[in-house]
């Protein structure tokens, strides 16, 4: 298909590129601890970006049978695009990345159904006050770029994996969430899922007051998320070639504490973007980000490169319907030195956040986030004493990662991030109580 | 897509099932977006799939797909068996009556008649509008459309056949001085076509102002305030504080929640009431059918204070033995319907804003809205900025205030409701269970609210 796009687009264009994704997804849902849905999801959808009298065009479509369509409204759209800055890119040689585990696909849906089961029947056993919510969502996708210069590449990505979120109505609403990646082909051991909600659950029972303050903050992996996404954002070409990153002329400068190293990699194995190419077929690989808190350069893509009068750093992303961007893959902060037990044994009085809701409300662009801490406890005397409501953690991400107290020596897989816990000696806590 | 009543119920035929529908979906898009003085984005799309669902002892099985030929059949089947095989529930759907019906809009709606050359200029102008306000370092302006077609068939012979437009932009500014980066935003955006987007002049050419107010404006102190919350900021406060709350699919199948959200629960002062309506003329949110072919509902959610409705897809509807609300919506064909709202506002009272401020010893007025998330219970949201109150006057601007906390609490801490009502649209829109941005309606009168806890500084 992508050839016969090419074609026809060539007749009246100077340059193409399709981009195609053929994707399958399988979920099994379950609500309320029991099986709720089965759903598959089909995708085919054709991206063709033209250029045509020194200017960009695109359109998209998922209908085969009007690929004129397709092409007259890249070529209309042309009439006011972008100038073309850059050339699409040759053939280039990929580095090994474990994208795609056979055993991921041979699991049929009725296993999704009994490990949702056994983990329903588990939890009634250790905690019947827990609603549990299920997910499991295994696709397969397969993207094939070409264009003008006869680049022709494909890659393919196997995901599967499990979202939990468990419902505790105990002095209002505890909402406790997890995923596990399952891309790796594994069977789910359902044990440590279980452990870590019925332990959860147990602290959560408890209720703690925290008043406004600041104090030692204990930040685990999945709530590390929220704070750490105004640095996708500050790193992207896009916001370089724009003027508006506040990194922009700070390469190799200390911005991050020196105990972070932080990389864009889609050459993790089986991390939830990992490919060997990106979306315009230049090969992927590693972007260090932060070199020991040294900025180490923004993410491009052809066009932002170009624009930049930089490289591609094969960070280009996209789906089938929309033009590629620069953008993260997966990101990846180096595991460091510190232990859990050890640090939350050190703190007098402070918070551990494993989750928080509302992040990138503020300015992000400069930083400035507000993350109200979803599922939170307080540590007093290095024990955890009960559940955290209504706090926000307010500020400047930039400033908070440029003082951490400790980097947990062992990474968790969120499938798009794999980070350690940080430890902030001190934050700014707004709270209610 | 006309008359594809015979194909759809071909597909359907012989599944064995107790329920099953198909929704096939045309939809063409243009996005143009301006960031700074250059054209960023232009494109065009062609969106053509459909989703199947099966509905057999209590379960439900999903398909979608791209290809529409006879492949759907195939899906159909595949999807029957493997309901099949799922264990028996005792659940059902509210049942609809036959039906069939062709709902289309006025012709000048459509915005695949109005050529490239015209939408492409009209956001370069409102672009143009910000970047020539001295001290704006940049801009992103986006123009948006969809000309949608959507087919729904059921195993109940309801056949409902759609047209659907949105059209809008969204424009923003950056305004810098040395490392102090401002923005402000607004967006507009209805169901009426692309004339509606005409005129626009005075908010964009607002935009830029704000955006270099703001850089003189300082961080707000982090407590607790009272605060007179603008119609937009109250209009999200109500969609993601109350509105996603109402949504029934968070507690049709948990006793204590049902009991939470039970009708006949206090949960405001008597003037308050709170709406979700998909009828009104117009607006984002507003449609014929929703996409399981129920008709579409004004509901009442909250009425003088008292919890008065929830919002329902027909499988909460029946399991909680209530009426269909209209509420079950989908992203586009790739999706199956779940819960959402439509267009949700407080009803207007007989407040003003200016009572509100001259009894206000020491306080918050905050404007606009940089978006929010909510947790059932607990919701934080961000305002584009604040003045400070100060015995009954308005005195300085500060920034980078967000208003968090407990929806039951906050919902009774509303002191007063004004008169001035004021419905918003836009390009973004609501997201849930991965569908999103869903175009929704929201709004409010100015309403004046105690003890809010307000992060910053």
């Amino acid at each position: 298909m992508e050839r016969e796009i090419l074609a026809l687009a060539g007749r009246q264009a100077d340059r193409a590129e399709v981009f195609v994704e053929e994707s399958d997804r399988t979920m099994v849902e379950f609500r309320a601890g029991r099986l709720h849905s089965q759903e598959t999801r089909r995708t085919n959808g054709y991206g063709l970006r033209i250029a045509k009298d020194g200017r960009i065009g695109f359109s998209s479509t998922t209908n085969p049978e009007r690929l004129d369509l397709l092409v007259e409204a890249a070529l209309e759209t042309a009439r006011f695009g972008r100038e073309a800055l850059f050339s699409f890119p040759k053939n280039s040689e990929p580095q090994p990345v474990k994208t795609f585990d056979n055993r991921v696909m041979l699991v049929p849906a009725k296993r999704m159904v009994e490990w949702g089961e056994d983990i329903v029947r588990a939890m009634a056993a250790r905690d019947k006050d827990l609603r549990l919510d299920l997910t499991f969502s295994r696709s397969y996708r397969e993207c094939r770029v070409a264009n003008s210069r006869g680049l022709t590449v494909g890659y393919e990505q196997a995901g599967f994996g499990l979202h939990v979120t468990a419902l505790l109505v105990s002095d209002g609403l505890v909402w406790l969430s997890r995923y596990v990646n399952l891309a790796n082909g594994e069977p789910l051991d359902i044990e440590p899922v279980c452990d870590w909600l019925e332990r959860q659950a147990r602290h959560a029972r408890e209720r703690a007051k925290m008043a406004t303050g600041e104090y030692p903050v204990l930040v685990m992996p999945t709530a590390l998320r929220s704070m750490l996404s105004p640095l996708g954002v500050g790193v992207n070409g896009k916001q370089r070639e724009k003027g508006s990153s506040p990194l922009i002329g700070r390469e190799g400068e200390q911005v991050l504490d020196e105990r972070l190293t932080i990389a864009d990699n889609p050459l993790r194995d089986f991390g939830s973007n990992s490919g060997q190419f990106d979306g315009e077929g230049t090969a992927s690989r590693k972007n260090v980000l932060f070199d020991r808190g040294r900025f180490g350069g923004f993410l491009f893509d052809l066009e932002t490169a170009a624009a930049c009068e930089a490289e591609t750093t094969g960070s280009a992303r996209r789906p089938y319907s929309q033009p590629p961007r620069p953008g993260t893959s997966n990101l990846d902060v180096e595991p460091g030195d510190g232990s859990l037990e050890d640090t939350i044994a050190g703190m007098k009085r402070g918070l551990l956040v494993h989750d928080f809701i509302g992040g990138g409300q503020s300015n992000v662009m400069a930083g400035n986030v507000t993350l109200n801490v979803s599922t939170g406890f307080m540590v007093e005397n290095g024990e955890t004493v009960g559940r955290v409501k209504d706090a926000m953690v307010a500020g400047n991400v930039y400033e908070m990662l440029a003082s951490v107290g400790a980097v947990g020596s062992e990474s968790e897989d969120l499938g798009s991030f794999s980070v350690p816990f940080l430890y902030f000696p001190s934050l700014k806590v707004a709270a209610r109580d | 897509m006309s008359e594809m009543k015979p194909f759809l119920s071909d597909m359907l035929d012989g599944l064995g099932v107790e329920y099953a529908e198909l929704r096939l979906e045309e939809t063409e898009r243009t996005g143009i977006t301006f960031r700074g003085r250059e054209l960023d984005d232009i494109g065009r799309s062609f969106e053509r799939g459909g989703c199947l669902r099966v509905f057999h002892r209590g379960n439900w099985g999903v398909g979608t797909f791209n290809a529409i030929d006879d492949s759907i059949r195939e899906l159909a089947r595949d999807v029957a068996a493997r309901v099949e095989q799922m264990p028996e529930r005792d659940e059902k759907l509210v049942p609809l009556a036959a039906e069939d019906q062709v709902v289309r809009l006025p012709e000048d709606h459509d915005p695949g008649k109005v050529p490239l050359e015209e939408k492409h200029g009209l956001i370069r102008h409102y672009n143009d509008i910000m970047l020539q306000t001295d001290g704006i370092a940049t801009t992103v302006s986006r123009y948006q459309d969809a000309h949608r077609f959507v087919v729904f068939y059921s195993t109940e012979d309801r056949y409902l056949d759609q047209e659907f437009v949105q059209a809008g932009f969204a424009c923003r500014a950056v305004a810098k001085d040395g490392s102090n980066i401002q923005d402000y935003g607004d967006s507009f955006g209805k169901t009426q076509g692309f004339a509606s987007l005409r005129n626009r002049e005075p908010m964009v050419e607002r935009i830029g102002r704000k955006a270099l107010e703001l850089l003189g404006a300082e961080p707000v102190k982090a407590g607790r305030y009272d605060v007179i919350i603008d119609p937009l900021l109250a209009g999200v406060f109500v969609h993601e504080a109350f509105g996603h709350l109402s949504e029934a699919d968070h507690f049709s199948e948990n006793e204590r929640l049902r009991e939470m959200m039970a009708t006949g629960t206090r949960f405001g002062v008597d003037e308050l009431t709170v709406v979700d309506d998909a009828t009104m003329p117009g607006e984002r949110g507003t449609f014929e059918y929703d996409d399981e072919g129920v008709h579409a509902q004004k509901s009442f959610l909250i009425r003088h204070g008292l919890l008065a409705g929830h919002l329902h897809d027909r499988q909460t509807a029946r399991s909680m033995s209530e009426p269909a609300s209209g509420n079950g919506r989908a992203l586009s064909y790739r999706f199956p319907p779940v819960v959402r709202m439509t267009n949700t506002y407080i009803e207007p009272r007989e407040a003003q804003l200016e009572d509100m401020m001259d009894t206000m010893e020491d306080g918050l007025y905050v404007v606009g809205s940089r978006g929010g998330m909510t947790e059932l219970e607990s919701f934080t949201f961000s305002s584009q900025y604040a003045f400070l109150v100060e015995h009954g006057r308005q005195t300085k601007m500060v920034r980078d205030v967000t208003l968090s906390g407990n929806v039951f609490e906050t919902m009774k801490n509303i002191e007063s409701i004004g008169d001035d009502l004021v419905m918003f649209g836009g390009i973004g829109g609501c997201g849930k269970a991965g569908q999103g941005p869903l175009p929704v309606g929201l709004g409010a009168p100015h309403v004046k609210v105690k003890n809010v806890v307000i992060g910053g500084e």
